[in-house]
């Protein structure tokens, strides 16, 4: 003990563990413990027994929590609270070792050290440190064993007043300790990102099956081929940053299913019926779909930047407005990136189709889709459900007023679809639509995905 | 009387894995006259899987609910509602960013508290924090869906304003967003239970008193309970949750600031709690003073022990009062096997009694401590005993031994417990830190003569009845040790009295008839006003005696045979089976 406490104490690694050091140390050293105290605590111990008989009159009044115990312990005290104090002052005073390695043990001489609580500090540097209020340093001195008795070694009435003046004394500086780091998730796998693509190939499969194929059979495939798609896109969708969990209700997922279906039918039908139509069945728009299923993987890869700028943002900044203002950009880059990638993504699909490219229909609604699963992904449910049955409804509204229109005296019903189709043609209707949708939760999105408590990642349960 | 207890417990009783369970049962078991309903929350998903153990009949009925399950009931609060959110929340934040000496004058009505002693010693921010958090909880009873608001961008907000604030924690000024969405999800996380159904309609607001088996958050039930139907409140506390909380937060990886702003919070709420009880019991004086420290009114302290099963020591603790039939040479170590105990230290003291005494031997009893460390640390002490003392024998021809023996409860020379205390003549304990010494309570019972050490509550079990020597001192240890050994007769007088003693403080049933008298106490002191209503739902007149409305203190100011209350009308009811008159004139 005398050859490991003493050179120990100034410049050895200290951790909370000392006590547990201490013994593991004892142990291994065979006997050090042992000498030391058989040398230089004697006359401790010898006034303890003493204290310890004095307790013993206490016998008799059983029931008294010892008040005559506590007169002979506090006279043992002085006893054991000197071998205390020798061996804290020891651990911090070269003087100390040195005496002991003379072999002259006298217990004045390992008094040593003047200032007792900083020896205790020094060995519980790291809880001062760490410390963020008094009581914390009074539960951790507890914690390895120093009572109220043990206190008045140091001067001081009990626990919480030591401790005070140990938290008063340390130094804190909040800006050394390191900042914990970030929990990595590693292992996360990043599988999503390849499923993403899922849905774009089963649809490439379908539309060609669709090319080859004639009557019956056409009809057999085009089934399999929503069916396959939707269920690869649910799939797919399923893990990753654009993994909604619960939260889509079945109705929402109703108007995003008959969105896309507006713009794989809604166009021909539309131009059929101002034409006077439909008389038999009309072109289908595969190309926006193809295109739109293929950018899922680029949806989820721009969700999953970010997700990720974002959260690295959240560590860097000191208040939310700093962070408001540093996503806000960062949200309106990742959108208009996959903007980009779904423009490329029709041209590429209508040359390979050679179909009339639908920019904006079917930009728009790509557009409208990201979004709205964006915010669901965050937790922001309402407005993407509005918006989508909003979209949906004005698209079934635009057709049947087409319909209506033919009644006999309610003409002036189809007149303002008529309108929008003359000037612009029949993708200008889902353009408008699923444009002004988007734009709508674009704006909401830059409020709401630009808040703090968006990207908070939510806690586990212990 | 019957007094309908409200049992709140947070990860507790009635859970297999529950904390205390086996205190919670004995209580209720032990108190059958009375009826107990028992509000838990459950801290795991694994815990809630373990399922329950068996219920005695006078628990009428258990509500459960969870503490770790992620809950969004998809409420959004309409504009006044998030107002009144926002006004609360910044509350609850300022009071518990405000730094320690930051005078605040808008001390908030703490209508509830009005006949507290409003000297406690954090009075104001103690209001402050305590009507900011009735005031969720009223939020959360008109409207639902705190659990949304509280992980919403107004919470955090609140939540940043209260850190920038003026006046505020140093520590809490360093915050980071990061930061502040930690401690907003804790904070959500600790107030779940302002989100509970339990206080209207046939819950928590009929019954009569609530125990609190814990402080923080389960206390927080009675807390509201107290708020909204004025029904008492009892905490007991065996370990005091904020030290529990300190102690955690040091192996949770979280930053400077969220600790400081949690032990802010945690602090907060304890002395809230402590404010809002009728009494307090804790479970020894290290508790005790925890509490007082934390702003607990002594005068609403009653320290009240654990109660430990005393008839399966009946039988080694009375024979033990006969004659010292127990070998005079053999010390006793009993408990869990871990570094904490120090067992080197007793090794070390025993190689010094065995200078001594040659012939003594020592039995260390127990298993090691759960994982890794208890096993290494078991396997560190043998070695230092091969070490220490090799293997000796009566003669040449015969095998020998080691001194120390290490032996598990359960093997062939310990079958029981009490046979391991009853197999020593001196029961030794050599811990460095220890809360409440439950090994030497044990000793006690078995009418042993002990040596421990000065820690934990050891001298306020012990009181003069047995040696107790400072830590990690293995001389002094060896030389109380060596004292004894020598002297039968005062072994035999300090067993003597340590049972006695332990007798009158420590058994289930001292514990039990504790709890009863205070039941009744704080039933009689603060009676829950309740408006008797008949089948329409209308007050019904003279439903409650207009004698149970006499203002001031008319319980302590009368004897109880005149203005006692209507439900006080029967014969006082005792803990234990009352003896017949003439049996106990005899």
């Amino acid at each position: 003990m005398s050859e490991t406490t003493g050179p120990r104490a100034p410049g050895g690694p200290h951790t909370l563990h000392d006590l547990d050091d201490l013994d593991d140390l004892a142990g291994l050293g065979g006997g050090g413990l042992d000498s030391e105290d058989a040398g230089d605590s004697g006359d401790a111990s010898g006034r303890d027994a003493g204290g310890a008989s004095d307790r013993e009159a206490g016998d008799a009044s059983g029931g008294a929590v010892g008040g005559a115990g506590r007169i002979g312990e506090s006279a043992g005290r002085d006893g054991g609270g000197a071998g205390e104090r020798k061996r804290k002052g020891g651990a911090s005073s070269s003087e100390g070792s040195a005496s002991r390695t003379d072999g002259a043990r006298r217990p004045t001489a390992r008094r040593g050290a003047a200032d007792p609580v900083k020896a205790l500090m020094h060995r519980h540097r790291e809880l001062c440190e760490r410390a963020v209020d008094p009581l914390e340093i009074a539960a951790g001195l507890e914690a390895h064993g120093v009572t109220d008795r043990t206190a008045t070694r140091f001067r001081h009435r009990d626990v919480f007043s030591l401790a005070e003046e140990m938290y008063a004394r340390a130094s804190r500086d909040g800006e050394h300790t390191p900042r914990p780091e970030e929990p990595e998730r590693s292992g996360a796998r990043a599988d999503w990102a390849v499923l993403a693509l899922l849905p774009g190939v089963l649809c490439l499969a379908a539309t060609l099956g669709l090319r080859v194929t004639e009557g019956r059979p056409r009809l057999a495939v085009a089934a399999a081929g929503v069916l396959a798609v939707t269920l690869g896109l649910r799939y797919a969708l399923r893990r990753g940053p654009l993994s909604a969990g619960q939260r889509t209700t079945g109705a929402t997922r109703g108007w995003m299913c008959w969105l896309v279906a507006y713009a794989l039918l809604g166009d021909g039908l539309l131009s059929a019926a101002l034409d006077g139509g439909p008389d038999g069945p009309w072109p289908l728009a595969t190309a926006p779909v193809l295109a739109l299923s293929t950018a899922c993987a680029p949806a989820a890869w721009c969700a999953q930047l970010f997700v990720v700028s974002a959260r690295r943002r959240l560590t860097a900044s000191r208040g939310l407005d700093e962070f408001a203002t540093t996503v806000r950009p960062l949200l309106l880059g990742v959108f208009a990136l996959f903007l980009c990638t779904l423009g490329g993504l029709l041209a590429l699909s209508a040359t390979v189709l050679d179909e009339p490219p639908a920019y904006t229909g079917a930009g728009a609604l790509g557009a409208l889709l990201l979004l709205a699963r964006l915010l669901t992904a965050r937790g922001f449910t309402h407005a993407p459900a509005v918006m989508l049955a909003g979209a949906g409804a004005t698209e079934a509204i635009a057709l049947a007023t087409v319909f209506a229109g033919r009644l006999p005296g309610c003409s002036f019903l189809a007149t303002p679809v008529e309108t929008v189709v003359e000037a612009w043609g029949p993708g200008a209707v889902p353009a408008l639509v699923c444009g002004t949708a988007a734009f709508v939760l674009l704006v909401h999105s830059t409020r709401t995905l630009t808040r703090a408590s968006a990207h908070a990642l939510p806690i586990e349960a212990v | 009387m019957v007094v309908r207890i409200g049992l709140l417990t947070e990860g507790g009783y009635p859970y297999v894995s529950g904390d205390a369970r086996l205190w919670c049962d004995r209580l209720v078991r032990g108190l059958g006259q009375h009826e107990f309903d028992i509000y838990a929350l459950s801290r795991s998903e694994r815990q809630e899987d373990e399922g329950w153990i068996q219920l005695p009949p006078q628990v009428s009925r258990v509500r459960t609910a969870p503490l770790w399950t992620v809950e969004d009931d998809g409420v959004v609060y309409g504009r006044r509602a998030r107002r009144r959110f926002a006004d609360a929340y910044g509350e609850l934040a300022a009071a518990v960013c405000e730094g320690p000496g930051a005078p605040d004058g808008s001390a908030l009505g703490g209508g509830a508290g009005a006949h507290d002693d409003p000297a406690t010693s954090a009075g104001v921010e103690a209001d402050r924090f305590g009507s900011a958090l009735y005031a969720l909880a009223e939020l959360a009873r008109d409207e639902g869906g705190l659990a949304g608001a509280l992980r919403s961008e107004g919470a955090v907000r609140a939540l940043e304003r209260a850190c920038r604030a003026p006046g505020a924690l140093r520590t809490a000024r360093t915050a980071r967003v990061p930061d502040l969405l930690a401690f907003a999800s804790h904070v959500e996380r600790a107030l779940r239970p302002l989100s509970l159904d339990w206080y209207e309609g046939d819950g928590l607001d009929s019954v009569d008193l609530c125990h609190a088996t814990a402080g923080g958050t389960a206390a927080l039930p009675g807390l509201l309970a107290r708020h909204f139907a004025g029904v008492p409140l009892l905490v007991t506390e065996y370990g005091v949750q904020l030290r529990a909380h300190y102690l955690a937060s040091a192996t949770v990886g979280e930053s400077p600031a969220v600790r400081a702003l949690l032990a802010g919070f945690h602090g907060r709420l304890a002395a809230e709690v402590y404010r809002a009880a009728a009494l307090i019991t804790p479970g020894n004086t290290h508790a005790r003073r925890w509490q007082e420290r934390c702003g607990a009114d002594r005068a609403k302290l009653r320290t009240v022990y654990p109660g430990m099963e005393a008839s399966r020591f009946a039988d080694v603790g009375e024979s033990a009062e006969g004659s010292g039939c127990a070998d005079p040479d053999t010390l006793v170590w009993v408990g869990r096997i871990e570094p904490a105990k120090d067992l080197i230290s007793l090794l070390h003291s025993f190689a010094e009694i065995r200078k001594e005494e040659p012939k003594t031997r020592l039995r260390i009893v127990g298993a090691p401590a759960d994982g890794p460390e208890g096993t290494t640390y078991l396997a560190h002490c043998r070695a230092l005993a091969a070490q220490l003392f090799p293997d000796e024998a009566e003669g040449v021809h015969a095998v020998g031994d080691n001194p120390v023996s290490f032996e598990e409860i359960g093997g062939p020379e310990v079958p029981s417990l009490a046979e391991a205390y009853a197999s020593g003549a001196v029961v030794v304990l050599s811990s460095v830190v220890e809360g409440f010494p439950i090994s030497l309570v044990e000793a006690m019972f078995c009418g042993r003569a002990t040596v421990s050490t000065d820690v934990g509550a050891v001298v306020e079990v012990i009181g003069g009845t047995g040696l107790v020597v400072p830590p990690r001192n293995p001389r002094a240890l060896a030389e109380a040790c060596v004292t004894l050994l020598r002297d039968p007769e005062r072994r035999e007088r300090l067993g003597a009295a340590a049972r006695a003693r332990a007798l009158e403080l420590f058994t289930v049933e001292q514990n039990v008839a504790a709890f009863h008298g205070i039941y009744l106490e704080i039933v009689s002191h603060s009676p829950v006003r309740r408006v008797v209503v008949d089948e329409e739902g209308e007050p019904l007149p003279f439903g409650v005696p207009a004698e149970a409305h006499v203002p001031g203190r008319w319980t302590e100011v009368r004897p109880m045979a005149v203005g006692r209350p209507r439900w006080a009308a029967g014969a006082p009811v005792r803990a234990t089976v009352p003896v017949p008159a003439g049996e106990g004139a005899r």
